[in-house]
């Protein structure tokens, strides 16, 4: 569970969040124009940013949890991979996702590596394991950050804006495993994708002129959105269904 | 196999090296002790080389440190201006005529570490103030602070009388010439202290070299361990210069080439990259002490000869 209370963001004095009051129970999507402050609030989450309020992660303030128990808490997945280490393989880029449960200073264990091998066979990337995370395709790179997450094994996993640099057979792919995700994970999703949005299913939180709105199921209907995005709707193109 | 035979080489070079130089040792005088050959072999030779082996570790490990925390191939001590605030250091200090001990140190070595630490704190203090490409950004501090100590340093020379400035001089070529076992053993320690802190942080690192947000976000306490990291090192390399002088471009070079012998992950790389900058330095120094010029090259010279065109090379294939 996230509880965000009275949580503020500036940036250069401007606020790109003000006063949001949101409990996150469940999986939640969460969609507004560029630049409206999706990726603001996500950072915010993981406490990557200053902000002004609190925020609870299981009843727990943020900036009092230590960063390896937050770490075990909340994984978060940006939209593109980059490494400056082109040398790292998968199976070495996977495994960091160990490190919160790693004795310091000692190599990953065994189990470690066992987790590690365990998902990269279920997101079926396991043939990539000795390839270089930087000589992969885009559809690849996005499987690899999510094996990382995955390996992590924290209950909250956030996807920024995960199929934004993917064509459309990769998007499916990956909605498809993120959708999956939902049963042993809370997902927050940050996304323009409103395709990926309306298949993932979750409430929606709108975020618009610094403020947030949150929407159960009235969302994906085209007078919302008309009236969110201020352009017409017909119907939703690719179907990921 | 090929890297087999360069390490071969290598090793080949360090203990042939303490043979080679302006006097030619005979093996059975070398261990006759009251023969001169022995005096030059043990005293002057074998510290040297290990002189060198030791301070080539300590130039490649900063190298690969910085390369790494700020995750641009162009980022060494050198580059950024921490070896020339230790070259500063040590100027005032010979300028000042405090050629004695103090405490026990030499004051030079003392005003060269403070030379490269003042330096360190600079570039962190002044970083808080870039926002945008800031590794670029660092990268012309250190060239901007490196150009103001030259500066200063011209002062020195300018106020200086030709004893102390032929001093200078021959302290900013960079010289591995050094008598006895004390700076060896010193510089000894210093290398494995850092070589330990640096393995002991390599998953770390790892996760740093992707970068700071992907580290904060598995539980690395980013700040921390990158001051740590920068001033363990900036400690070697202040050691260092205030000793030999500067020595440029083996942290460019050494940690380059190999990864490109073992194009492998950073932590697989830490011992290969100290080996082999230890020995490639010493490779350096006896090719230097073999040319039998009529005074000897120092080796700050020939690093920058082979560094400045390599720098270049970095600069251009970094931008394809």
């Amino acid at each position: 569970m996230i509880e965000l209370k009275n949580l503020t963001c500036r940036y250069d004095e401007k606020p790109i969040l003000q006063d949001i009051n949101i409990k996150i129970t469940d999986h939640l999507s969460i969609l507004g124009a560029n630049g409206s402050g999706k990726s603001t609030l996500a950072k915010a989450i993981c406490n990557l940013i200053d902000f002004d309020g609190e925020i609870e992660i299981e009843s727990k303030n943020i900036k009092e949890l230590s960063l390896l128990d937050k770490a075990k808490s909340i994984s978060y997945i940006p939209a593109k991979l980059e490494v400056y280490d082109i040398y790292i393989t998968v199976e070495e880029f996977v495994l960091l996702g160990r490190f919160p449960y790693k004795k310091s200073f000692f190599e990953y264990s065994l189990k470690d590596k066992k987790i590690a091998k365990q998902t990269l066979e279920f997101l079926k990337i396991e043939h990539l394991k000795e390839h270089t995370v930087s000589s992969l395709s885009s559809g690849e790179q996005q499987l690899t950050l999510i094996a990382q997450a995955l390996t992590q094994q924290s209950k909250i996993i956030i996807f920024d804006e995960p199929t934004a640099n993917l064509d459309p057979h990769n998007s499916k792919i990956i909605a498809e495993h993120i959708k999956g995700l939902k049963d042993y994970h809370q997902i927050i999703l940050i996304t323009h994708d409103l395709n990926l949005a309306s298949y993932i299913k979750s409430p929606v939180v709108f975020i618009k002129e610094a403020g947030a709105k949150l929407y159960e199921d009235d969302f994906f209907n085209n007078s919302t959105l008309e009236e969110l995005y201020g352009v017409k709707f017909e119907s939703l193109a690719v179907k990921y269904e | 196999m090929s890297k087999l035979i360069i390490w071969v080489l290598l090793f080949a070079v360090l203990i042939l090296s303490p043979f080679m130089g302006a006097v030619s040792l005979h093996v059975e005088d070398i261990f006759n002790p009251n023969h001169l050959s022995s005096t030059i072999f043990f005293d002057l030779r074998v510290p040297r080389v290990l002189f060198a082996f030791f301070a080539g570790i300590i130039l490649s490990l900063s190298g690969l440190l910085f390369q790494t925390l700020f995750r641009n191939a162009l980022m060494t001590p050198y580059t950024l201006g921490i070896s020339s605030g230790a070259v500063l250091g040590a100027g005032i200090a010979i300028k000042l005529g405090l050629g004695s001990l103090l405490f026990g140190i030499a004051a030079i070595s003392i005003f060269g570490f403070f030379g490269a630490m003042i330096t360190v704190f600079l570039l962190i203090y002044l970083s808080q103030f870039l926002r945008n490409s800031q590794q670029e950004s660092l990268l012309l501090l250190g060239i901007a602070l490196s150009l103001f100590y030259t500066s200063c340093l011209m002062i020195i020379f300018y106020l200086g009388d030709t004893m102390q400035n032929d001093m200078l001089i021959r302290f900013t070529m960079g010289s591995l010439s050094i008598i006895g076992w004390q700076n060896p053993i010193a510089l000894g320690i210093i290398a494995f202290l850092l070589l330990i802190t640096i393995y002991m942080y390599r998953f770390e690192l790892q996760l740093l070299n992707i970068s700071d947000e992907s580290a904060s976000l598995k539980g690395v306490n980013t700040k921390k361990i990158t001051l740590l990291l920068l001033i363990v090192s900036s400690f070697g390399i202040g050691t260092l210069v205030s000793i030999s002088g500067p020595i440029g471009f083996i942290g460019l070079i050494v940690p380059h080439i190999v990864s490109k012998i073992y194009p492998s992950t950073l932590n697989k790389r830490i011992i290969k990259t100290a080996l082999f900058g230890g020995l490639f330095l010493v490779l350096c120094d006896t090719v230097t002490r073999g040319l039998q010029t009529q005074s000897e090259l120092p080796i700050g010279i020939v690093t920058a000869l082979i560094g400045g065109p390599f720098f270049i090379y970095l600069i251009i294939n970094r931008s394809k």
